[in-house]
């Protein structure tokens, strides 16, 4: 990633600058709409959110939408990866299951809602269960094209070693793998954030997406608003720790171009 | 090289969902009550009962008041957001009992869930709210506009059909839309709709902010007016008649409270709706009778009214007997208004 023309204090200042920019557009907006029930002013949003902060309820969300989508996602990594490893040097498994795998990754995992609410009820397992359905599927195709994207010299040299099955495994294929999977796995992590916060909304009784149906059943759109950008933050957060997975010595050659 | 990376990475990420995990079900507060003689055998019992945050429920949250300062028995309401989740949860036997909009209960006895109304949950408190903008003084002048409601399962939704008939208008001529009730008041200030038909609070708003004014209220069009009803699984009523008797007592005697002193109703609802007290004040009175808790018995003939205007709407494909859907016999004879503990 070479940035031309841009020196290390614009890009700390630019970002702030399109921030504050936004904020005190969204302010003059917000005086010209006679009620703040339709458009809140980036005041009544800093209220709202001290508010929720003061009453731990803030705190209480974010832990919860955090649970969710860190169990169902490491779900999915742990049983994505071994499958799309599997079906990857399979041939005979990925025709049996590739078409099936391919169906389910393009159903939306909204669309499981009513299943989640019947089988597990409210609370921490349908969110869990929607989480693991959004980031499986993608999990096990990304491995999968990935395995199928190492050149096939890689395995005759390692059989000219004397590598047996498992030292393949583990000296070729697995570092061979890991920086597409790794961005899959970023990938889908943001999808896994975006889908909690949906399903906290239908089949939740607490977290941040539940928070802002909440706040909009209310009728309070400050609240709304300050759930929101709760929400987008912690997405970059967990987004630029992600990234940092991609810093990794033996890792960085498949992000170098 | 690889692998130390990965593993500090693995370690790093179960290290973070344990973390989390504690703090999510916080196991010391368990330990902490299993430490002071607080076992699950002391504990009292409850019964779980769904509503919405509309003030058609307000019962609801006001029993779950005044059941707090009992010693043997609590009911804990439990609110959703939309009756469809409502549905799921009644379907997959984890809510037995719930206030819901009528028609929608007609439909799931109709499905073969064998739930029954016990009880009514208020009187009124709905309104017809249009665009003030418009001129609209009838529902001929909507002819060719858009009219929202909150289902085709809602009881609103068959009392318009009524009037469009008893006014001269077709159903085809005004063009309905399903809309989730707390979006219409913002749908009508930006003017995507032109009228809307919905249980209290969210016609309120549109009232007190300007951008809304009243075309009807509920009372006006049908009076005694229902969209809710107390239903109940026939697995409770089988299973613990006592505490479905309980129910519809502690509904009854809140109400009775509720309908003389709305002031202090609207006070302790609002927390559990969560939404502002003035709205929910404003509803509870002006004027008064916007919205009633009193003579909650349903009568097999109004009933059967909003039933036939579904039958006949296409709503329920096959009738549904009144004798199955009402179980009547839970009804205190004498109500007092409730008192109050604390």
């Amino acid at each position: 990633m070479h940035q031309t023309g841009i020196n290390r204090f614009q890009r700390r200042v630019l970002p702030l600058a399109v921030l504050l920019f936004v904020i005190i557009s969204w302010y003059i907006i917000s005086l010209f709409v006679p009620s703040n029930s339709v458009f809140p002013s980036p005041v009544d949003v800093f209220f709202g959110f001290l508010e929720e902060a003061g009453s731990g309820r803030l705190a209480n969300d974010l832990i919860a939408s955090l649970f969710r989508v860190t169990a169902g996602f490491f779900l999915a990594v742990f049983l994505g990866i071994p499958l799309g490893l599997w079906m990857g040097v399979q041939p005979f498994a990925r025709a049996a299951l590739l078409p099936t795998i391919n169906f389910f990754r393009n159903l939306s995992p909204l669309a499981w809602i009513p299943f989640a609410i019947l089988w597990f009820g409210i609370g921490d397992a349908p969110a869990v269960f929607l989480i693991f359905m959004a980031a499986f599927f993608p999990i096990v195709l990304a491995t999968i094209a990935a395995v199928g994207n190492i050149p096939a010299v890689y395995f005759r040299v390692g059989s000219d070693y004397g590598m047996n099955r498992w030292e393949i495994l583990k000296n070729i294929t697995f570092p061979a793998i890991a920086p597409q999977v790794i961005t899959s796995l970023r990938v889908t992590a943001g999808l896994s954030w975006l889908v909690v916060v949906a399903a906290e909304m239908i089949a939740g009784n607490d977290g941040l997406g539940f928070a802002i149906w909440d706040a909009r059943n209310g009728l309070r759109m400050d609240l709304l608003v300050s759930g929101m950008i709760v929400i987008g933050l912690i997405g970059v957060i967990l987004d630029r720790v992600l990234v940092q997975l991609t810093e990794i010595p033996s890792i960085r050659w498949g992000y170098e171009r | 090289m690889l692998y130390k990376y990965l593993l500090k990475w693995l370690f790093g990420a179960i290290a973070f969902l344990l973390i989390l995990a504690l703090l999510r079900f916080q196991p010391w507060q368990h330990l902490n009550s299993s430490l002071w003689g607080e076992t699950s055998q002391t504990r009292i019992e409850s019964l779980d009962v769904g509503f919405l945050p509309v003030t058609c429920h307000l019962t609801c949250p006001v029993t779950d008041y005044a059941s707090r300062t009992s010693i043997d028995f609590r009911f804990d309401s439990q609110r959703y957001t939309d009756f469809p989740t409502m549905v799921e949860s009644i379907r997959s036997g984890r809510l037995e009992a719930t206030f819901m909009i009528v028609p929608l209960a007609m439909k799931l006895r109709e499905q073969g869930v064998p739930v029954r109304i016990v009880y009514l949950g208020h009187r009124d408190g709905s309104t017809v709210m249009v665009r003030p903008d418009l001129n609209i003084n009838n529902l001929q002048d909507l002819r060719g506009k858009r009219f929202a409601i909150p289902s085709k399962y809602s009881n609103q939704y068959l009392v318009i059909r009524r009037l469009m008939s008893e006014q001269g208008v077709n159903p085809e001529e005004i063009n309905f839309v399903e809309l989730p009730p707390p979006d219409m008041p913002g749908a009508l200030s930006a003017r995507a709709i032109d009228a809307y038909f919905v249980g209290e609070p969210f016609a309120a708003r549109a009232e007190l902010s300007g951008t809304g004014k009243i075309l009807y209220h509920a009372k006006d069009i049908w009076p005694n007016f229902i969209s809710c009803a107390l239903v109940v699984h026939e697995n409770l009523i089988n299973r613990r008649p006592e505490v479905v008797a309980d129910l519809v007592r502690g509904i009854a005697e809140s109400g009775e409270w509720a309908e003389n002193n709305r002031e202090e109703a609207a006070r302790i609802a609002a927390p559990y709706f969560r939404q502002d007290e003035a709205v929910v004040r404003h509803v509870l009175t002006r004027p008064p009778d916007r919205v009633s808790f009193q003579m909650l018995t349903p009568t097999d003939e109004e009933l059967q009214r909003i039933h036939d205007i579904a039958l006949e709407s296409g709503i329920l494909d096959k009738p549904v007997s009144m004798q199955a859907l009402v179980d009547r016999s839970f009804i205190p004879e004498v109500i007092r208004p409730r008192t109050f503990n604390n």
